[in-house]
């Protein structure tokens, strides 16, 4: 056998000893694949990148909790292959996580410094939570300095920062108006503050950690982070997680053609999985896979359980998305987009214009063309008195 | 007055950020603060939005319990419109919040306490026969032990612990494993060790499926999706109540067979923790899992108020004699105000001297019922129902607690209040929850089967006031709504978190984890583990 073949043989050995088959960590592989976009020729190599990983040594990392509700590492603790445990036990040598790690107060500390003296320039920095700039960054202080002094030193050694979850990408809810707590991103901090270290962001409240595991898998595949850094779209996201919108993908896309929809929740048309747009959802404006990646080890996700999509993986998604139940009806990207795209204080009026009436449009259009024919709920909206209202109003 | 000679900055597995500051003099702890070092402000960023959207937002206050306060969000709204959620959404949330309690109480004594009581360095010394011999004596399951420690040996090996590094105070455990194992009991067999951390490892996966029933109920966890005012967007299929009730008895079977005879292991090396600890003697219970009639006092784990100074009697819980103190927080606005007219306005400027632990020094407010610091958590709950001789919940909680109590051997129930009986209380409560959640699955069962289908009451949010009074795992928890013209327009949140963590308030009073801090015993200002139990015991 090959290096490479009995430190597979040795992780499938374990992976057994917890109830996993090696049958279903290929198909895990295999949705890793989907997730990356490639084709399934690419799911060997995959299974090998990531059983030597597990074997090999350590990784060196830091997780920095920034202003945080702790729900990103709540996320990650439901992770299934690789488990928290293998991520740091068998992959990343996390010196620094304060949900998990042994150590606490000075020691924490001392072993972040050891990590970065060590591994400076090589180890990666996970960032959760929002950077607190509020009171001069004394809205979360850490042993008894604020966080931003800390996250100067560690931003700058960093190999790479992976930004997990909105809060961490943009400052998430902790940035909405009217709050002084001065909530952004460490991407836009470390710009502010001409740290040059590249930055992955994975917006989403929390993050999915399938997401994490794809960008691991991919830096596995290329050796490091440096093709991750390279692929990232215009808003520093991977264009495979977050290139199409919960709508292109979403297993209700069909009622929402058929023009069946759940208009109250807890109904029979519910039960039915009928379409959630009247009530709000954000699919057509959010670009994730959560429809294909799915939660909980893909038990579920948002809209399969009556949730419609509130678009937390949107640029500033409390002021954009909220009120959560109006419909958004202008469609494409910089809609909800990011930086450049629209402004929170405007969002609200945004809604509506040329494009406005496409998806209400839409649903009629399906009717005339005869698709949805007698649908006795599509009968019934008419017009929702929302939609009628601004409608009147636009054409003034 | 004496300068704190302990700092413990930041304190780990826990949620959130937390300094702990304490005076030790003559082995023992003689003053304490507890300083909250972080604001967020949700409660203004929910301002001036519709009531309707609060939950969705409100909940991104804790990534551990947000089924908790997108429930407790949901009733404010509920109580200021005079909803009465229908007993199909009583029944979806009763087994959505058991879920969150299950996760929470798995992940707390093995992910984050654990590691307080288990030394994983002298699991390596284990016999593995031993091993398997003592936990069919202990009657805790069994693991592939020996699994687990070559994996922890390779770890060792390899020179780099990852997240066990610097976990012995200091001390490294492979050169010197002796002063490492005083930290613990050095009584308790590497054997044991070994099983800790075996089910250590478990419990990543039991923690995860119970939090699977949160997915299947509302989408993904963490945040929840589906618990809006009003009752629930989700609708049972037969497909997923088998999916969930498949689930919880997984979990349910593991807290039986593992949480639960893993404490009764463990407790007898620690005795000596039902010594101290105890704190301010007061404890408060909003209630949670309704019954049908959804009346907090006859809800599973009744709602109460018990002031241990004046006998074992529980009175009712009335949130009109909550107020919230910030003569010691850093904030600009009036003190001793009601929740429900509650400000978060804060401090503009910070200066050298705004730390300051004889004026200002956290960023919790301090709530006060009826004047008085009380703890929230399981511990309340669990005392409040074994004092509720009318709940109907009464004897099973009883039997249980006396159970338990028996098994170690201990004859007086006041020693719960104490570090060792808020652990005990919160794995007790897990098995209470466990064993009662199998039978709400059952019921919703039977209640679609007879053509239930009523899971959502409409509502009109235009105006009204209204408190959601709930329990997060980690104790009590209430949000305050105020609407007008259907929009927010004030919105509080008094979390167990504030309860138990709140600073002194005007009168000097410590908080509860403070006046728990204060006379527990510190071997070593250097390495003061029992002061990192202290405060992980109200699971912050």
């Amino acid at each position: 056998m090959t290096q490479e073949a009995v430190k597979e043989a040795s992780f499938y050995e374990r992976l057994s000893h917890r109830g996993v088959s090696r049958r279903d960590f290929l198909k895990f592989c295999g949705s890793t694949a989907a997730v990356l976009g490639m084709s399934s020729a690419m799911v060997p190599t995959i299974a090998t990148k990531i059983a030597g990983a597990a074997e090999s040594g350590l990784t060196p990392a830091l997780w920095i909790h920034g202003g945080a509700c702790t729900g990103c590492s709540e996320s990650i603790a439901q992770a299934t292959y690789p488990n928290v445990a293998d991520i740091v036990l068998d992959i990343l040598s996390l010196q620094a996580q304060e949900t998990v790690q042994m150590a606490t107060g000075e020691y924490v500390e001392q072993a972040q410094e050891a990590c970065y003296e060590a591994n400076k320039g090589a180890y990666i920095m996970i960032f959760e939570g929002a950077v607190m700039t509020g009171l001069d960054g004394n809205t979360l202080r850490v042993a008894g300095q604020p966080l931003t002094e800390h996250l100067k030193k560690i931003c700058a050694g960093a190999a790479a920062v992976v930004a997990v979850g909105s809060c961490a990408v943009d400052g998430g809810w902790t940035r909405a108006y009217p709050n002084p707590a001065g909530g952004m991103g460490i991407g836009e901090w470390m710009a502010q503050e001409g740290i040059g270290t590249p930055c992955v962001n994975l917006p989403g409240c929390p993050v999915n950690p399938e997401e994490i595991v794809a960008v691991v898998v991919q830096a596995l595949i290329c050796g490091d982070l440096t093709q991750v850094v390279a692929s990232l779209d215009e808003f520093g996201r991977p264009k495979y997680l977050y290139g199409s919108t919960i709508h292109d993908n979403c297993p209700r896309r069909g009622h929402f053609e058929n023009g069946e929809f759940v208009y109250t929740f807890g109904s029979p048309e519910e039960g039915k999985a009928w379409c959630l747009y009247p009530l709000g959802c954000k699919g057509p404006q959010t670009y994730r896979r959560c429809p294909m990646i799915r939660w909980n080890n893909s038990v579920s996700w948002c809209v399969d359980s009556g949730g419609p999509c509130i678009g937390c993986a949107n640029w500033n998604w409390v002021d954009n998305n909220a009120p959560f139940r109006g419909r958004v009806r202008q469609v494409g990207k910089g809609v909800i987009g990011g930086p450049g795209g629209v402004s929170p204080v405007t969002a609200a009026s945004v809604v509506g214009g040329v494009v406005a009436v496409a998806l209400v449009a839409h649903g009629f259009g399906m009717k005339a063309a005869g698709r949805i024919g007698k649908n006795p709920t599509m009968k019934t909206e008419t017009m929702k008195e929302y939609d009628r209202k601004r409608l009147k109003k636009e054409a003034k | 007055m004496a300068e704190p000679n302990v700092v413990i900055d930041p304190i780990t597995r826990i949620e959130g950020h937390l300094r702990i500051e304490a005076v030790v003099e003559g082995g023992v702890i003689t003053d304490a603060w507890c300083v909250s070092t972080l604001f967020r402000g949700i409660e203004n960023v929910v301002k001036g939005r519709r009531p309707e959207d609060a939950a969705y937002i409100a909940q991104r206050m804790c990534g551990v319990c947000p089924t908790s306060h997108s429930h407790g969000s949901a009733m404010s709204v509920e109580d200021a419109t005079g909803t009465v959620i229908p007993n199909g959404a009583r029944l979806v949330r009763n087994l959505l919040e058991a879920a969150e309690f299950l996760h929470s109480h798995i992940l707390w004594f093995y992910t984050l306490a654990a590691l307080d009581y288990v030394n994983p360095a002298k699991a390596l010394a284990a016999n593995i026969a031993d091993t398997y011999a003592l936990a069919q004596a202990a009657g805790t399951s069994t693991s592939d032990f020996g699994a687990v420690q070559a994996r922890l040996k390779k770890l060792v090996d390899g020179g780099d612990l990852s997240i066990f590094s610097n976990g012995w105070w200091g001390i490294n455990p492979l050169t010197d494993p002796e002063a490492a194992d005083a930290l613990y009991n050095p009584e308790m067999p590497a054997e044991l060790h070994l099983i800790g951390v075996a089910h250590y490892l478990e419990a990543l996966e039991m923690q995860a499926e119970a939090a699977r029933v949160m997915a299947l109920i509302s989408g993904k966890f963490p945040h929840s999706m589906t618990s809006v005012a009003g009752g629930t967007a989700w609708v049972p299929t037969p497909d997923k109540l088998d999916d969930i009730l498949y689930r919880l008895k997984r979990v349910a079977e593991w807290i039986n067979a593992a949480m639960i005879p893993d404490t009764l292991a463990i407790a007898p090396f620690y005795v000596a923790a039902l010594e101290f600890g105890g704190g301010c003697g007061n404890f408060l219970s909003w209630g949670v899992f309704n019954r049908e009639d959804q009346v907090r006092e006859s809800r599973y784990l009744p709602a109460g108020v018990l002031y241990a100074a004046e006998g074992l009697k529980v009175e009712q819980a009335d949130y009109n004699k909550v107020k919230e103190y910030v003569d010691r927080s850093w904030y600009i606005s009036e003190t001793g105000l009601p929740p429900l007219e509650g400000q978060t306005e804060i401090i503009t400027e910070w200066t050298d001297s705004t730390f300051d632990r004889e004026g200002q020094y956290s960023w919790a407010k301090a709530p006060r019922y009826d004047g008085k610091a009380m703890e929230a958590g399981p511990l309340s709950r669990m005392l409040v129902a074994y004092l509720s001789a009318d709940n109907e919940s009464n004897a099973a909680v009883k039997s249980l607690v006396d159970g338990a109590l028996a098994k170690l051997g201990i004859t007086d129930p006041t020693k719960l209040v104490s570090l060792l009986g808020r652990i005990a209380a919160r794995n007790l409560e897990a098995k209470f929850i466990a064993d009662e959640c199998l039978g709400w699955v059952t019921e919703l069962a039977a209640y679609v089967k007879d053509g239930g289908a009523d899971f959502w009451a409409s509502y009109k949010a235009d105006s009204g006031q209204g408190a959601g009074l709930w329990e997060a795992p980690r104790g009590a928890l209430g949000h305050f709504i105020n609407i007008k013209g259907g929009r927010i327009e004030n919105y509080q949140v008094v979390t167990p978190g504030t309860w138990d963590l709140s600073p002194k308030d005007g009168d000097g009073q410590p908080g509860p984890m403070e006046a728990a801090l204060i006379g527990t015993p510190i071997a070593e200002v250097e390495r003061p583990i029992n002061a990192a139990r202290i405060v992980r015991s109200f699971d912050p």
